[in-house]
């Protein structure tokens, strides 16, 4: 804290905001983050914040003070990459705000709406004693007026919401009896959220408020005294980790957050070395305390997995020993081909990292890293500033929680993609040999026997094609960062011709892999958006979804085709694709280059791919 | 815990607060005397105060205190009330 003073007081503005967001990423404590929250705020008053790679703009209503909530929050946001422009409603507005059309919320045009709530914000509770059938009905009708808010909001507003859910009460007045009352107040709000689980639509993110309360205890998590001074959510003990659950949840909404967790072999998946004990002397499965640990660590990682990360291994070994446990030790849960990478060698651990991130297509920030070893671990974060590093502490038993809690790992949803996604990656090292073997590329493309489908974006892939364009910055014409909502206005609009393209070849199924979408205006068709994943650049998807736009174009009565290319730091591979698609560059345009054909003079490019109706 | 050892910490935690490292703090000082002194400044003080101190102030104290002179006699009552 003291150096950042001092930085700040001298005036060094960018080291001073690199040393705010480190500490802001590592600290827990309400007075610090304060002490964080006024360095923040000098130092805007000595000039505008680095720019960040995700701007939105965000809408706070409240059925408890949000007050203390907002700068931290904005600090947190900051931190991990999202410069948001807050707009907070007075308190207890909260539902005129969500239903009235001309609130000043949805004036703001926010494009995600936070609503902090506590349970004294329920509309109705059943009587003590309520049958079953009347508590259930009550739940359902909190829930449901909890939904119409949030369905309310998002018509007038067209912004995604995110809604917290009911914590537990921290007394128990009916005791044991409880759990068999219908209308006992817990069993009450645990009915609300299940309500409100299985029924939010897709543009309502559940912050679940319940399974932090829990986390922290009911009684850290809430403090009466500032409730009834001054409706405080949450006690000032948990506010920091409020606050911050919430940025990892808003900067996952917008892709800010891991694609890969790289772990280290030696104690951090198995305890001992396997380079001094052999495969069979090390501690693992059933039989040994930390053996257990370790098993326990390793099913926890694989659920990363279920869910869509990718899983690395960075290991200082030779690579036949790191990989004899996983032959030998039938205790062990993971398996090679759990990986998506594996590295062993007896390079620094940021050179594997590297090797591993690039393999992936991955940028550093999308890595966590994993290792026991404290030595390594800063070797890590100072040769590798942006790869999140796990503070691991040195106690197996204490190694889910650790990476748990990192805050990194947030997702909003689960897509057929995710759950495929390390299959996708083992398909590419098949294609990568069938490629290295055939020397004429167009012959390896034939080879591959591609087939993809075409269509105009559908409601069942929006939070694919969200996903896409939060986290894809290399084949990317204009890097627009969208949510659900924002998708689903494009869709129904009449002004807008979407496309998105499913692709699978002989290896596997790529799933949706690149949308386009364009805006009309006249006799002119613009291409506001339009991005591909890097894993199948050059393979011909790039002309058959321009080939399918003009088609469109020209049935939509279009005369101009227009395309603008928007420079970044990461998309330098797209400068030239519309050259390379026929069109003429016009002139410079926002920064970026306006490119246009006429529909009727464009030569559909050649592509290998069929295109088929159903994959 | 002193009297005098309470009195520097409030006089400490104050001037974090506050942003102000020669903000002069007697017993009579109150919020109109200080910039910035509103509700939420109060509330983030107290905070600090009774994690600093490891007290913590009963509802009805947390406000209607006149001055800095009653909050350091509040905090020093929680402090001896904790035995220490």
């Amino acid at each position: 804290m003291d150096a950042l003073k001092t930085l700040v007081g001298e005036g060094r503005r960018d080291e001073a905001w690199d040393r705010l967001f480190r500490l802001a990423r590592e600290a827990a404590d309400y007075a610090v983050v304060q002490s964080l929250c006024r360095a923040r705020r000098t130092l805007l008053a000595l000039g505008p914040a680095p720019p960040q790679p995700v701007r939105i703009r965000l809408a706070v209503l409240g059925g408890a003070t949000t007050t203390m909530l907002e700068e931290p929050l904005q600090l947190l946001l900051h931190a991990a990459g999202v410069d948001a422009t807050l707009h907070a409603s007075a308190y207890g507005t909260f539902a005129a705000e969500m239903i009235e059309p001309t609130s000043a919320t949805a004036a703001f045009r926010p494009d995600v709406a936070v609503v902090i709530t506590t349970p004294a914000n329920l509309p109705s509770w059943p009587a003590w004693n309520a049958s079953t059938g009347a508590a259930d009905a009550v739940a359902d009708e909190v829930g449901e007026y909890w939904l119409g808010l949030c369905r309310s909001l998002h018509e007038h507003a067209r912004c995604d919401v995110v809604l917290g859910n009911f914590h537990p009460l921290p007394v128990r007045p009916y005791a044991t009896a409880g759990a068999k009352l219908a209308g006992e107040p817990n069993r009450f709000l645990r009915a609300v959220n299940e309500h409100l689980a299985r029924r939010a639509p897709p543009y309502v993110h559940l912050m679940d408020v319940a399974a932090l309360a829990a986390l922290h205890g009911v009684d850290r998590w809430f403090d009466a005294r500032y409730w009834y001074h001054a409706k405080q959510p949450v006690s000032f003990e948990c506010l920091v980790p409020y606050a911050r659950e919430l940025a990892h949840l808003l900067a996952a909404l917008y892709g800010r957050s891991a694609k890969c967790v790289v772990v280290d072999l030696d104690n951090t998946l198995w305890g001992g070395v396997v380079g001094d004990d052999g495969a069979d002397g090390l501690l693992l499965g059933e039989g040994d305390p930390v053996g257990e640990a370790f098993t326990a660590f390793q099913r926890y990682l694989r659920r990363l997995k279920d869910r869509g990360l990718l899983l690395a291994v960075a290991s200082k070994n030779d690579e036949a020993q790191a990989l004899a446990p996983f032959a030998r030790r039938p205790e062990m849960v993971l398996r090679r081909d759990d990986f998506a990478a594996f590295v062993a060698d007896w390079r620094p651990k940021s050179r594997q990292l590297r090797q591993i991130a690039t393999a992936l297509n991955v940028g550093l920030e999308a890595l966590v890293f994993v290792d026991d070893n404290p030595a390594e671990r800063e070797q890590v974060r100072q040769a590798l500033p942006e790869v999140r590093v796990v503070e691991l502490g040195d106690d197996p038993a204490g190694y889910p929680a650790a990476v748990d809690r990192s805050g990194w790992l947030e997702q909003v949803a689960v897509s057929a993609e995710d759950t495929a996604r390390t299959a996708l990656y083992e398909a590419d090292t098949a294609r990568a040999v069938v490629r290295s073997s055939l020397g004429d590329y167009d012959a390896y493309l034939r080879s591959l026997e591609q087939r993809a489908t075409v269509a105009p974006f559908e409601e069942r892939h929006l939070d694919r094609i969200s996903q896409l364009t939060n986290k894809t910055n290399q084949f990317n014409l204009t890097t627009r960062r969208l949510t659900r909502s924002d998708l689903a206005a494009m869709m129904a609009s009449p002004n807008h011709l979407t496309a998105s393209v499913c692709l699978a070849d002989r290896f596997g199924d790529n799933g949706l892999i690149s949308v386009i979408a364009a805006r009309g205006v006249g006799p002119d068709l613009w291409i506001d958006l339009w991005l591909m994943s890097c894993r199948v650049l050059k393979r011909g998807v790039e002309q058959l979804i321009c080939n399918h736009l003009v088609e469109r174009a020209k049935a939509a009565g279009y005369r101009t085709l227009h395309g603008v290319y928007l420079p970044t730091e990461r998309n330098g591979m797209v400068k030239d694709l519309y050259g390379e698609l026929g069109f003429g560059r016009c002139g410079p345009i926002d920064g970026g280059d306006h490119w246009s054909v006429e529909v009727a003079a464009y030569r559909p490019a050649a592509t290998t791919i069929a295109v088929v109706d159903a994959i | 815990m002193t009297n005098d050892a309470v009195w520097e910490t409030v006089v400490h935690i104050m001037r974090e607060t506050f942003d102000d490292d020669s903000l002069e703090v007697t017993r009579a000082t109150a919020a109109k005397d200080v910039a910035g002194w509103d509700s939420i400044a109060n509330i983030e003080l107290l905070v600090a105060l009774q994690t600093a101190l490891g007290v913590k102030l009963r509802t009805g104290e947390i406000a209607g205190l006149k001055n800095v002179g009653e909050l350091a006699d509040t905090l020093t009552a929680r402090v001896r009330a904790a035995g220490r």
